[in-house]
């Protein structure tokens, strides 16, 4: 049966991720020789113990041939629910664990173009999905990886990439304090949204507040490949803070980034240079009340393609933003607020005439906040309201001095967007969910599914529903 | 009508302390402070003292009891922990509660599972499950 599932994830994911596939048999293989690893403490601490414990691997046994018998019985109505029943099923050696999803959104607009050719009468061009696997194999030790395929706009095809493989060792644990250490390629933590960002079911809304979680530089900000240090302490009787720190070499490789961050696809590439980023947040015991830091130190440089001529030089970048987040929950409802400074610093290395018209000698300072409530009339209908502003230079909050120095469009560099939405969970496992942006300025949109400044609108309509499935 | 009122009433008298957190015999832990159960319950805390794994088991998120466990005992609401649990798995940084579909899956699984922690109406206890008390 596993070999069977295994060949299936193999086809599934096709021939580009046939190494992602190699790397979840080999979560398995560990998951099965965890279950005998597993045994060797608690042998060690008492003979007592030893006969139940063989006592649970007959019973597991049991389990796993009445599953079996199950799933036979099963196949007649079905492949598809029979291979979900299995991934739901949760009696596996090593505490192995499957978790998925899969979105469908469509969304129309005005004018302007988000994830595909949205203003000519609505694009289904944003699908995400994700399949996770992770294990314990040793109590203190969980290894877990995520494939990811997002189809949205000219940024991102739907190829499936590695979004996390994380090596995660907790070296102390003691009550509510613990400490340990991630390897691998992890999550950027940055605000409350940033690790999930992908999971319709965990984040407020079909589009996040596009100020802080920008889309178009989504790959730069998703996951890195990093070593990580994260621990959670009690504070007296008020709750738990918990803090990561990591250091990081940034994916920086995609075009959406490349023009997001040198203002158009270029001809040589940016490299990845060490970076940090670290996260703290309180949360009270009751979970009532959060509050969080977090911060980046990104560096990355470019290398110009001497072979084709490249106007650019060899410049560097440093972006380094903090954010500010808070949130309240209660029964009903749930406020949440963030608020980030991004400053942006280039050097003179870009050869490019002095910023605005050029890259050189950029230092600005951009501002992004949202105010966002979020309302269970039932368990199964949620409403949600937000304010959502991005400027992307504080000091010309409309634009106009931009606008006056480098002839560009002023409504590029800033925007402000009021949202509602409705979420319908029709079961536990399948959401629907539809919402409305009313949005002043441009300044988030993608340059690659919106090439000209000059063809985008300053004021504009957002309609969209989207569909969750998750296991 | 009154029939229906009375349901009610019973439900709610029910809900509020008829029920008692159980672990696997196997476990030594006989009291727990209430931040390590709520650290357990949120997947933080992964291990008991002697080192070995914790194993939660919990009823679905509109279960009465998984209800009343997490208002009563945890102080938190089912949807606060339903997004703690998802951002741990959807992050690669933690596990998910392993889900059972009844009160007797519940009590055959942490009777069975070592390092077993769930929870069950005081009627459905029997000899196979320790009670633990918490402080």
């Amino acid at each position: 049966m596993k070999m069977l599932t295994c060949s299936r994830l193999n086809s599934y994911f096709g021939n580009p991720s046939k190494w992602v596939a190699k790397g979840v048999i080999l979560l398995f293989v560990i998951g099965n020789v965890s279950a005998q690893a597993q045994e060797s403490p608690t042998q060690k601490q008492s003979e007592l113990i030893r006969p139940r414990s063989e006592r649970l691997r007959s019973t597991d046994l049991l389990a796993q041939a009445t599953e079996t018998e199950v799933s036979s019985v099963t196949e007649k109505t079905g492949l598809v629910s029979t291979a979900m029943q299995w991934l739901r099923s949760t009696d596996r050696p090593g505490d192995l664990q499957f978790h998925g999803f899969v979105s469908q959104a469509y969304i129309t607009t005005s004018d302007n173009d988000v994830f595909g050719n949205s203003d000519k009468g609505g694009s289904f061009g944003l699908t995400e999905a994700g399949f996770n696997a992770s294990v314990r194999p040793l109590p203190r030790l969980q290894l877990s990886a995520q494939v990811l395929s997002r189809r949205a706009g000219e940024g991102n095809s739907g190829e499936p990439r590695l979004d996390y493989a994380i090596f995660d060792y907790q070296l102390y644990a003691h009550e509510a304090n613990q400490f340990g250490i991630r390897v691998g390629r992890l999550k950027n933590p940055f605000g409350f949204y940033n690790e999930t960002r992908d999971v319709a079911f965990t984040r407020p809304s079909i589009l996040l507040p596009q100020s802080i979680y920008f889309d178009r530089t989504r790959n730069l900000g998703l996951s890195s490949d990093s070593v990580q240090l994260y621990g959670d302490t009690a504070v007296v009787d008020w709750g738990t803070f918990s803090a990561q720190f990591g250091i990081t070499l940034p994916v920086v490789g995609d075009k959406d980034t490349e023009s997001s961050l040198l203002g158009d696809v270029r001809k040589g590439h940016l490299n990845r240079e060490i970076s940090y980023i670290g996260r703290g947040i309180f949360e009270t015991n009751d979970k009532r009340l959060r509050l969080g830091i977090s911060g980046i130190w990104l560096n990355t440089s470019y290398d110009p393609n001497n072979r084709l001529n490249d106007p650019l030089g060899p410049g560097a970048l440093q972006f380094t933003p903090v954010i500010f987040s808070a949130q309240y929950n209660a029964e009903r409802w749930t406020l949440t607020s963030e608020y980030a400074i991004r400053p942006f610093d280039y050097n003179n290395g870009f050869r490019t005439p002095p910023a605005p018209r050029g890259l050189n000698g950029i230092d600005i300072v951009g501002e992004s906040y949202y105010f966002q409530g979020e309302y269970r009339f039932t368990p199964k209908w949620e409403g949600i309201v937000r304010y959502d502003a991005l400027f992307t230079d504080r000091s010309d909050r409309d634009g106009s001095e931009f606008a006056k120095i480098s002839g560009g469009i002023s409504h590029t560099r800033f925007a402000k967007d009021i949202t509602v939405g409705l979420r319908w969970n029709v079961t536990p496992a399948f959401m629907l969910r539809a919402e409305y942006h009313y949005v002043n300025g441009t300044a988030w949109l993608s340059r690659l599914d919106n090439p000209s400044p000059l063809d985008t609108e300053q004021h504009w309509h957002l309609y969209g529903i989207l569909g969750s499935y998750r296991f | 009508m009154i029939f229906v009122g009375l349901l009610g009433v019973k439900a709610d008298a029910r809900a509020n302390d008829h029920f008692e957190i159980v672990t696997n015999p196997n476990v030594s832990e006989v009291a727990l402070s209430a931040n390590s159960l709520r650290s357990i319950f949120s997947m933080s805390l992964k291990t008991w003292p002697n080192g070995t794994k914790i194993r939660v088991f919990v009823l679905s998120d509109d279960d009465q009891l998984h209800k009343a466990v997490s208002k009563g005992k945890l102080n938190v609401f089912p949807y606060q922990l339903r997004s703690t649990w998802d951002r741990l798995v959807f992050s690669g940084t933690g596990q998910a509660p392993v889900r059972v579909n009844s009160i007797e899956e519940m009590l055959d699984k942490v009777a069975n599972t070592p390092g077993a922690i769930g929870y069950l109406w005081r009627a459905n206890i029997n000899e196979n499950v320790n009670v633990l008390q918490i402080k």
